[in-house]
């Protein structure tokens, strides 16, 4: 099965699913992150201007930390998330989902010398291209990853209805299938509503709409719901 | 519908993780892909630029590679959308496969629709689906809806890679040619070059722009096809689909587990027969998988089909109502900050000043550092770092059971040393229970382990009073929760505490 997941148990058995983020979503926060860096600097030279070159000094070092240090101190102080990864949805961790620290954000961020050539991120592209959860080169060496944090586009809303016991016992995982069903089922048509619950009248016991509306009061059971 | 046959994992995605899906979806599929794309688009490319070389304009071939792509694009939908959910098509098979493949959406994209930013998502409606006019633009609005904003998004993207890798090569060609081989002056053979391009440049240019092209083109196809699926699994729930299968499966097939048996000798006979048939359901074309309508003699699902597409959330047109300022506000003059170029002169001694003080503090407290540290820990080169966990038991080892365990438990806890007398008790018992069991007791077993140990004993009675120091244990040692003397006596009397040692 292909998915972009990668996931880890955690000694207390519980499953962390990290949705990695690949090229295309990390070069729109960085063109972001960019015109942000522009922006500043460009806003900062026109008062610096008047300083003569003692201006232009401090321009550079304006420069400087907004070249090195800007992406680390997001990172570090604002839960991984430079203002351009946040306006995409992505955050930086570590490879193991923790969130990310100074070391291996100055790592990463450092490295960005050897993913930047030549001079224009080829390298760093060809990397999240082939790496299987698109991580540059910065990333593989300092053990950090990209992932996605956005929400995902399903419901958060059981319809309430009077709860209902499922007549079996349902596996864990069948359990969360009836609940994402009426989670979801606002987003679908009243047709493939049925449709869908039509598959389940061996443990309904009833088909079309009444299908529909069992599965939806087995949900409201099944989530604790009187 | 063939949802049982797709291979790549089905859960709601947002726009952005099914662009990497997509990505992902190439990488799997990546020989197919490219091999096919290569063998196709090859000669194509080969003949454009050639024509360009020709007419000696340079920039036709490059126009016309750029111009092609709709024509390119069906390869690697063709590939992927067969990997998806039939099986992965060999390059011959592909080439073969655009033959019968729709020709109309192509030649649309080609022409009048060559700057539509949605082609991409458009290729599998018109490739794949290949519905009627009337319905098609009602399903394209469908959709488009939540997913529109993120096609631009990524054709733009792929553009943005796709100038990326052209630099790149560009830009590493240029370092890496060495020195003498440059003209001597630059704008001289600018002036030259302009005039007439030397074919060596329009071969190499041509080159790394179809280069740059064939990584990204199928990425975009492949990201597009991926926007597709996950919009389709979003709008028909194909995951909970597919898992309602899984449940409604499991549920006939306990079920029919009773009439199995006795259909089991009549199965025998009908074998060959079912087997044919089943060689017969496995071909599917990817064609009626896609097909989002039903067969066309079924009235009352039509009926139900016109039904859905008259529903408002499928594409309407929304009315919003709303104030908004006629005249802008005036933007307000920023008043011009003041310099001085004696205040430039102060600030830029302190910040010199500043910049020899912070390397004095830096280095000083590398010194500082560099000292404490060889002071606490000294460099010693001899004994390798053990793992902390079989140190600590080699330091609990080492510390000697007493020969007489009740007797010196009692004593500490006597001593009112109580959190060390259990220690040393529940040690002790762990040491007798390795003992009888004939097995010692690995370095890292737990409490768990301990009790698991204990109730494998043959005697019940030990077993259980091996298990309540066990517990007295853990209860002390987690919940600061002592027994009282009474209790400490019942666990000193009898077998792991009042035996004698064994070594």
């Amino acid at each position: 099965m292909l998915d972009t997941v990668r996931q880890f148990e955690t000694p207390e058995g519980i499953f962390l699913r990290l949705r990695s983020a690949g090229a295309l979503p990390r070069a729109q926060a960085w063109s972001i992150d960019f015109v942000i860096r522009v922006l500043v600097c460009w806003m900062g030279m026109i008062p610096l201007a008047f300083l003569g070159q003692a201006g232009v000094g401090i321009g550079m070092l304006v420069m400087f930390v907004l070249m090195w240090f800007y992406p680390v101190v997001c990172e570090v102080f604002f839960h991984g998330q430079t203002l351009g990864k946040r306006a995409i949805g992505l955050r930086v961790v570590n490879a193991d989902g923790t969130p990310v620290t100074w070391v291996p954000s100055m790592a990463r961020n450092l490295l960005r010398v050897v993913d930047m050539l030549p001079g224009v991120y080829g390298v760093g592209l060809v990397s999240t291209l082939i790496d299987p959860y698109g991580r540059r080169l910065g990333d593989i060496i300092a053990g950090t990853m990209v992932i996605h944090t956005s929400e995902l586009p399903s419901g958060n809303h059981v319809p309430v209805l009077a709860a209902e016991r499922p007549p079996l016992d349902l596996a864990a995982d069948e359990q969360a299938v009836i609940v994402d069903f009426a989670e979801r089922c606002a987003q679908l048509t009243p047709q493939r509503q049925q449709e869908l619950a039509n598959l389940l009248d061996p443990l309904t016991g009833q088909t079309g709409e009444a299908g529909a509306r069992q599965l939806v009061a087995y949900a409201n059971w099944l989530i604790g719901r009187p | 519908m063939e949802l049982e046959r797709i291979s790549v994992a089905l859960r709601p995605r947002t726009p952005r993780e099914a662009v990497d899906l997509g990505v992902v979806m190439l990488r799997a599929n990546a020989w197919p892909v490219w091999s096919a794309w290569l063998v196709f688009t090859l000669p194509l490319v080969a003949a454009c630029v050639s024509l360009g070389l020709l007419l000696n304009l340079p920039w036709l071939g490059i126009a016309l590679i750029w111009w092609l792509k709709p024509l390119f694009d069906r390869v690697p939908l063709y590939v992927l959308s067969h990997a998806v959910f039939d099986h992965v098509p060999r390059w011959r098979e592909t080439l073969r496969g655009q033959r019968q493949w729709r020709w109309r959406g192509t030649l649309a994209a080609l022409t009048w629709r060559r700057l539509d930013s949605h082609r991409g998502l458009r290729l599998p409606l018109e490739l794949l689906e290949g519905l009627p006019r009337a319905q098609r633009s009602a399903r394209w609005r469908v959709l488009c809806k939540t997913i529109g904003g993120q096609t631009n998004m990524l054709i733009f993207g792929c553009l943005q890679l796709e100038i990326v890798l052209f630099l790149t090569m560009f830009l590493f060609g240029v370092l890496f040619v060495p020195g003498e081989f440059w003209p001597d002056s630059w704008r001289a053979y600018a002036r030259e070059a302009i005039h007439n391009v030397p074919t060596t440049v329009t071969l190499l240019v041509s080159a790394a722009v179809y280069l740059a092209m064939s990584v990204i083109e199928p990425l975009y196809v492949a990201a597009s096809f991926a926007l597709y699926l996950t919009r389709r699994t979003q709008l028909e729930a194909w995951d909970i689909d597919l898992a309602f299968r899984r449940i409604r499966q499991r549920l006939q097939s306990a079920g029919r587990a009773l009439v199995l048996l006795f259909a089991c000798a009549a199965g025998l006979l009908y074998q060959t027969h079912a087997h044919a048939a089943a060689t017969e359901a496995e071909r599917v074309h990817v064609e009626q998988v896609f097909d989002p309508s039903p067969s066309q003699d079924d009235a009352k699902f039509a009926a139900a089909a016109a039904q859905v597409y008259r529903d408002p959330r499928f594409g309407s047109t929304h009315k919003h109502m709303g104030w908004a300022l006629r005249k802008p506000a005036e933007p307000v003059q920023a008043q011009r900050p003041i310099g001085d170029s004696l205040l430039g002169n102060l600030f830029a001694g302190g910040l010199y000043l500043l910049m020899w003080l912070l390397l004095a503090v830096v280095l000083g407290a590398l010194l500082v550092f560099v000292i404490r540290h060889a002071m606490r820990h000294p460099v010693s080169w001899k004994k390798p770092r053990q793992a902390a966990l079989v140190r600590v038991h080699e330091m609990v080892a080492a510390a000697a059971m007493p020969d007489d365990l009740a007797g010196a438990t009692r004593a500490m806890w006597q001593a009112g040393q109580r959190r060390e007398a259990l220690a040393l008790l529940y040690r002790g018992s762990m040491d007798q229970v390795a003992a009888a069991q004939n097995k010692p007791l690995p370095v890292d077993a737990t409490e768990a382990d301990c009790l698991r140990r204990a109730r494998a004993l043959d005697d019940t009675q030990h077993s259980q009073r091996v298990v309540a120091i066990v517990r007295t244990w853990q209860h002390a040692a987690y919940a600061d929760r002592f027994p009282s003397d009474s209790d400490i006596d019942a666990l000193l009397t009898g077998w792991p505490a009042q035996h004698a040692r064994q070594v």
